[in-house]
């Protein structure tokens, strides 16, 4: 039966190319949307990899002119000491610009013997960074004091970064770029994951150095892990005592969580628009489908009662009616198969394989279903045609 | 073989009923050839479907080769229909989108057989309708006639016990027609098949064993 209904497509293929064409385009639209879905879901069911919860961070300019390293030192350890002194900050650490959740980003390049990666996030840190967000050290340790006040080019990789790099083998130990290089770092520990872009972005390859005291003149971020205590009457209060702290700076005080939510709702609010263009588009499709097979019955209605006249039975119209739906179905999917498959062949977007695999699994799946469900109604109803009449009006 | 008996069949509209079979009897013997005439309107085509379990009676009963049609379910009705009936259609009712050799091969692809057996048996029909040089053509590359001979065929792929032909040579020219009643007369002869055919032609109403006239529903010979 299915040669027999292959070979009545076949010869109807000039009547299909309609049908054809609306399942092509739909599927290609709706592996486009669900790679996009598996991309973001697939990000978002990881963790995040470090504590969002009561961190606020401030951002503030440095008040001073000096470029003194010994001065700004003793600057920065005073505020230290002043915010620290307060109950309600448990922690306090000095950050690069590109803290999670942020808008800026640092990257730079990698090198471990002939492997080179380009565009890894770089950030600078200090000791208290790993306790403020409550980082998971997987192997080797976070930075010490100490490790900022001697000659060490201390470096911390995270863990795609690790395996990206060393595979299997431990990174600890191990020194970056190539041997003659003065600048080359230590690796001292692997860290988790750490998703600073939103929940829906993957947390990339990242490396962390420690900061020196120098940097205190371009550092602009303090992160706060405070208290369950510490309520807007502390905030207001914080403000107060900042504005005291660090004079004649714009200081700006956010919470983490709020930042979170932000920057998950850039990713958000275009998948929701195109999830609704899709809908639309879907409805649309179908609709049409709907329309193309009640024309092809009405057209077909000779066809059917004399199938019925030389043995079908209602059910094997309908089943046919449908086998026939889903067959076309197959001949756009193998079309649209070919050019959904160069996705995950050629990695385009640097997305990984396994999304685009997954996402054209799913794309597949709907389109039948979309058929099965278009095509189940006007299949019942050519299953109900009285053959009598039928044959009559031919 | 058939015995129909008591056969009404009334359709029903909203406001209107008519009356389109009253009250027939009619039993036809195995290898029979009998014709259906009468003027038109006059509930030979329903007759024809009602033998050929194509529509329900509204009164009556129809036996088929001893089986009580009346109980059958639709899966049972159309295994019956590919079985025991084969069908012929004034207007052909051939698949355009088919070949010639698919179209013929349909009845049995409702049944359990093998592709090779299909196109045997598919092949030995045509080869007996004088079409095995046309099997590749599609029905709009050929005549009325031969288009007929194609339907006759797959009428007769499946060995049917019965043919029900509704007016086979209503679309012929009287040559074309003589050459479908022979066919059919050779079919009745030869294999021993049961033929009722309806219609408007005496003349070949003459060629067959027994004249059932209708009028207004009613059996009038």
């Amino acid at each position: 039966m299915i040669k027999h209904l292959f070979t009545l497509i076949w010869n109807k293929r000039k009547h299909n190319v309609l049908f054809l064409s609306e399942i092509l385009i739909s599927f290609l639209v709706i592996f486009a949307v669900f790679s996009m879905f598996v991309f973001y879901y697939l990000n978002y069911v990881k963790p995040s990899g470090f504590e969002y919860e009561r961190v606020w961070s401030i951002s503030y300019n440095n008040p001073l002119k000096t470029k003194d390293k010994d001065t700004l030192a003793t600057f920065y350890k005073q505020v230290r000491s002043t915010l620290t002194a307060l109950p309600q900050i448990e922690e306090l650490s000095f950050s690069s610009h590109n803290y999670p959740y942020s808008n800026s980003i640092s990257t730079s390049g990698f090198s471990y013997k002939d492997k080179k990666l380009i565009g890894v996030n770089f950030f600078q840190t200090d000791e208290d960074y790993c306790k403020v967000l409550g980082i998971n050290v997987i192997e080797g340790r976070w930075f010490k004091k100490e490790d900022g006040l001697m000659k060490n080019n201390y470096m911390i990789i995270n863990a795609s970064l690790k395996k990206a790099m060393f595979g299997n083998e431990t990174a600890i130990g191990k020194y970056t770029g190539e041997d003659k290089d003065e600048n080359r770092s230590l690796i001292i520990g692997v860290i988790d994951d750490v998703k600073t872009t939103g929940d829906y972005w993957p947390a990339g390859q990242s490396m962390y150095k420690m900061v020196d005291s120098g940097a205190y003149e371009w550092l602009g971020i303090m992160l706060l892990k405070v208290s369950k205590d510490a309520d807007a009457a502390f905030e207001s209060r914080l403000s107060k005592i900042l504005a005291k702290a660090i004079p004649n700076s714009n200081i700006e005080i956010k919470h983490l969580t709020e930042t979170r939510e932000s920057k998950n709702s850039d990713t958000v609010i275009p998948v929701i628009i195109c999830s609704i263009i899709a809908g639309f588009l879907i409805i649309n499709v179908a609709l049409g489908l709907f329309g193309v097979l009640w024309y092809n019955i009405n057209q077909r209605r000779g066809e059917i009662g004399l199938r019925r006249a030389i043995g079908a039975s209602g059910s094997s119209i309908s089943s046919q009616l449908v086998a026939e739906s889903m067959l076309l179905a197959t001949l756009s999917l193998i079309v649209g198969f070919f050019f959904a498959i160069q996705f995950p062949l050629l990695s385009v977007f640097n997305v990984p394989p396994q999304v685009y695999l997954i996402a054209l699994l799913m794309a597949i799946a709907f389109i039948y279903l979309l058929v099965i469900v278009c095509s189940l109604y006007p299949g019942r109803q050519a299953a109900a045609i009285h053959p009598a009449i039928a044959l009559h009006e031919e | 073989m058939i015995r129909l008996q008591n056969i009404e069949k009334v359709y029903r509209t909203d406001t209107v009923e008519t009356l389109a079979i009253d009250n027939i009897t009619l039993d036809i013997a195995k290898g029979e050839f009998l014709s259906i005439m009468g003027p038109s309107g006059c509930g030979k085509s329903t007759l024809l479907n009602i033998i050929g379990l194509l529509d329900e009676p509204s009164k009556g009963s129809i036996r088929i080769d001893d089986q009580d049609t009346s109980r059958f379910s639709d899966q049972q009705m159309a295994k019956f229909r590919n079985q025991k009936l084969g069908f012929i259609f004034q207007s052909y009712h051939l698949i355009n989108d088919l070949q010639v050799l698919d179209n013929v091969e349909l009845p049995l692809l409702y049944r359990t057989s093998s592709a090779k057996e299909r196109r045997q048996l598919a092949t030995e029909a045509l080869e007996k309708v004088g079409l095995s040089n046309r099997l590749k053509h599609f029905p709009n590359q050929l005549s009325g006639g031969q288009r007929q001979r194609v339907a006759i065929a797959r009428a007769i792929v499946g060995r049917p016990q019965i043919i029900l032909a509704d007016e086979p040579t209503g679309n012929l020219d009287s040559a074309m027609g003589n050459e479908i009643m022979d066919i059919l007369i050779n079919l009745n002869k030869n294999d021993g098949t049961t033929i009722i055919m309806v219609t408007h032609d005496e003349n070949m109403a003459h060629k067959t064993h027994r004249l059932v006239r209708l009028f207004d529903g009613s059996q009038v010979q």
